[in-house]
């Protein structure tokens, strides 16, 4: 037995209520029944087993897939098949598990690709790349560069990111993400192949994010010892359902996690 | 003077964003600019007319394909098609409206092929490379349908061809028989400065940027907000528009009057040879391109049968003819094996050694 929708659900500060979400591919049922909220200018995870259903999640999240039940309410208001464009017009950027850069644009271009939606001179004057064009590249460049120098790699500004360390890639598509200047910043797995120094920096960017510029942030990630020091709050997924959801304490001491997710996987 | 990037600091984020950002590369191209125009004084008739302007119009055209399917990624073999447009509008509108400057018909008779080119760009929403290819082959073939067989679009003329009425700028004749090679070059000439110089500034910019992300992953230029659609169909409309430029340039300034069949599908092929040669997103590119493809085999044409006069042999026509083909052949797959991006991507790694020479790096 599902426990039913808590009516009560603090509206003010919830940016994003997922609801009964399920999802199926034929057969597949990548997550049955899943509720669970993410609260203004937290650090929140998710965390499961391989094939749990996190990136399933993000996806629908961010309206990559569609739910096939369920509803997801976004700054209180539910779009019903809402396309990924529109998720990132309303303030949710992402990360990729397996990094999505554009490999053939520098760093430099594809964090300034992620302005594209501030970007507002028309046509004409890009044409000529005059007047409002030309003062909005050396506006949004000057963002750009600062994030560049937040991130720690002006020295790979100009390098095609198809030739980076994977490392170094995850930075960039975190700028890039950063560059939308986000409500909702969707993570998955931001930490993944790197090795102990990355993951600190890393960590370290990802609390700047959230306390400086108090931007929400979701992720996904394996290492638990990152997770408990990052979040605020976690959700456990297993087999498409949800098994615990609170603190990382809480989460930590709850047996169905250690059983299902922390026994198995360590 | 040496090519070097030392003590040109950039201070301003203006000025590091130049297209040229040396000193050099702008003076080189201010000398390329100058020298064009004075060939316009100082060339003959035949490398006026059969050399210089046919490799501005296929440049311009490959230009239009380039941005297409070298930055926005979506492959096209209507590019033919698209040039028919320009041409076929720009003959309605001159014949409709005799008054008006020939110029100013010209640059808006490419709206017609933008337009033209966006419908039949819809379908790139749902589908992709080859698939994409065939559609605007549907494209191509429908096109040419209807510039055999709609007979207003050649004012209703017995020989159903377009011809090349008088038109004058500054009342010297342009288009016409009696416009002068060195009246249509120079015409052609700005043209296609003026219009290079428009795409290099929107490849550049915001437009450029996001049609390259549609390009390398459409699915995440998706998530950072890119509209699929919108930025594919501009990218038909921008590249067709320069293709309708070019197909006008090049039957009232080249060729003089023409029937639908230069705007067949070998021409599409053409044009896209001229891009992959040439490398694909690079402006520079689509020149080498259309000088590698439509160049070569005239410089061919000359020297070879000089080459063999040493040795006391003469060949015949036909034979050069055939010898012509398999050079330039031989020279595409020789290009395409030691640099798969283009003469553009040689050029650029010249660039870059020259940078550093003489040291390797
Ligand atoms: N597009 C798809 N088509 C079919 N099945 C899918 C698709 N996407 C995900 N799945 C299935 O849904 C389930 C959940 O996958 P998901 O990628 O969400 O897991 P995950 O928790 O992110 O795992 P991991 O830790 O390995 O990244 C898996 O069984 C997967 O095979
Ligand atoms: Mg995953």
């Amino acid at each position: 037995m599902r426990p039913p929708l808590q009516p009560n659900r603090d509206t003010d500060n919830t940016l994003l209520a997922v609801e009964n979400v399920s999802l199926r591919f034929g057969g597949v049922k990548a997550l049955t029944g899943v509720s669970f909220d993410i609260r203004k200018g937290e650090i929140r995870a998710i965390i499961g087993p391989n094939g749990a259903g996190k990136t399933s999640m993000l996806n629908c999240i961010n309206g990559f897939y569609h739910p096939t039940d369920g509803r997801i309410i976004f700054k209180g208001e539910m779009r019903r098949k809402m396309r990924p464009h529109v998720a990132a017009r309303g303030g949710i950027a992402r990360t990729f598990q397996n990094v999505a850069l554009f490999k053939s644009m520098s760093t430099l271009d594809n964090i300034m690709v992620g302005r594209s939606l501030k970007m507002k001179a028309g046509f004409f004057w890009q044409l000529l790349r005059y007047g409002p064009a030309i003062e909005e590249e050396v506006a949004h460049r000057k963002v750009v560069e600062d994030i560049i120098d937040f991130l720690q790699i002006p020295h790979i500004r100009r390098t095609p990111v198809g030739r980076l360390p994977y490392g170094l890639q995850k930075r960039v598509e975190l700028g890039r993400a950063l560059a939308m200047e986000p409500d909702l910043l969707l993570l998955d797995e931001p930490m993944a192949g790197m090795n102990l120094e990355e993951k600190e920096d890393m960590a370290r960017f990802i609390i700047e994010v959230n306390q400086q510029f108090g931007t929400t942030v979701a992720l996904i990630e394996h290492d638990m010892s990152v997770v408990m020091d990052l979040s605020d709050r976690v959700v456990v997924l297993e087999y498409g359902r949800k098994i615990a959801d609170g603190t990382p304490e809480q989460v930590k001491s709850d047996a169905r996690v250690i059983d299902a997710y922390l026994g198995v996987a360590h | 003077m040496l090519y070097r990037e030392a003590g040109q600091f950039k201070t301003t984020y203006f000025s590091d964003m130049a297209v040229f950002r040396l000193r050099e590369d702008r003076t080189g191209l201010a000398v390329v600019v100058v020298a064009a125009y004075g060939l316009a004084f100082v060339g003959t008739d035949f490398l006026l007319q059969a050399v210089l302007i046919p490799f501005l119009v296929f440049s311009l055209a490959a230009i239009g394909l380039n941005i297409l399917t070298g930055y926005a990624g979506q492959l096209s073999l209507g590019t033919g098609a698209f040039m028919g447009v320009g041409a076929y509008s720009c003959y309605k509108l001159m014949t409709a409206f005799p008054d008006v400057n020939v110029i100013i018909w010209i640059l808006v008779s490419g709206l017609f092929s933008a337009a033209v080119g966006a419908l039949f760009g819809l379908p790139s929403l749902r589908i992709k490379g080859f698939y994409l290819a065939v559609a605007t082959l549907a494209a191509q073939f429908f096109l040419q349908w209807c510039f055999i067989r709609v007979p207003w679009l050649v004012n209703y003329n017995v020989s159903g061809a377009l011809d090349a009425p008088l038109r004058t700028v500054f009342s010297i004749p342009v288009v016409g028989a009696t416009a002068t090679s060195q009246a249509r070059y120079i015409v052609v000439l700005t043209l296609v400065i003026a219009l290079t110089w428009l795409a290099s500034n929107l490849v550049r910019g915001r437009i450029g940027r996001m049609w390259i992300a549609v390009r390398d992953m459409d699915l995440a230029a998706e998530l950072i907000g890119i509209r699929p659609l919108q930025t594919k169909l501009l990218a038909f409309a921008v590249s067709s528009y320069y293709c309708g430029v070019a197909g006008a340039l090049m039957v009232f300034l080249w060729y003089g009057g023409a029937e639908y069949d230069v705007f067949n599908i070998n021409q599409s092929f053409f044009i896209l040879f001229m891009v992959i040669i040439g490398g694909l997103g690079s402006l520079i590119g689509s020149f080498f391109g259309a000088a590698l493809i439509f160049i070569m085999p005239i410089l061919l044409g000359i020297i070879l049968p000089a080459l063999l006069v040493p040795f006391g042999l003469s060949i015949g026509a036909e034979t050069i003819e055939h010898l012509r083909f398999m050079i330039v052949g031989a020279l595409i797959i020789f290009f395409l094996i030691v640099e798969p991006h283009g003469l553009a991507r040689l050029w650029q790694i010249g660039k870059q050694k020259l940078l550093v020479w003489p040291f390797p790096y």
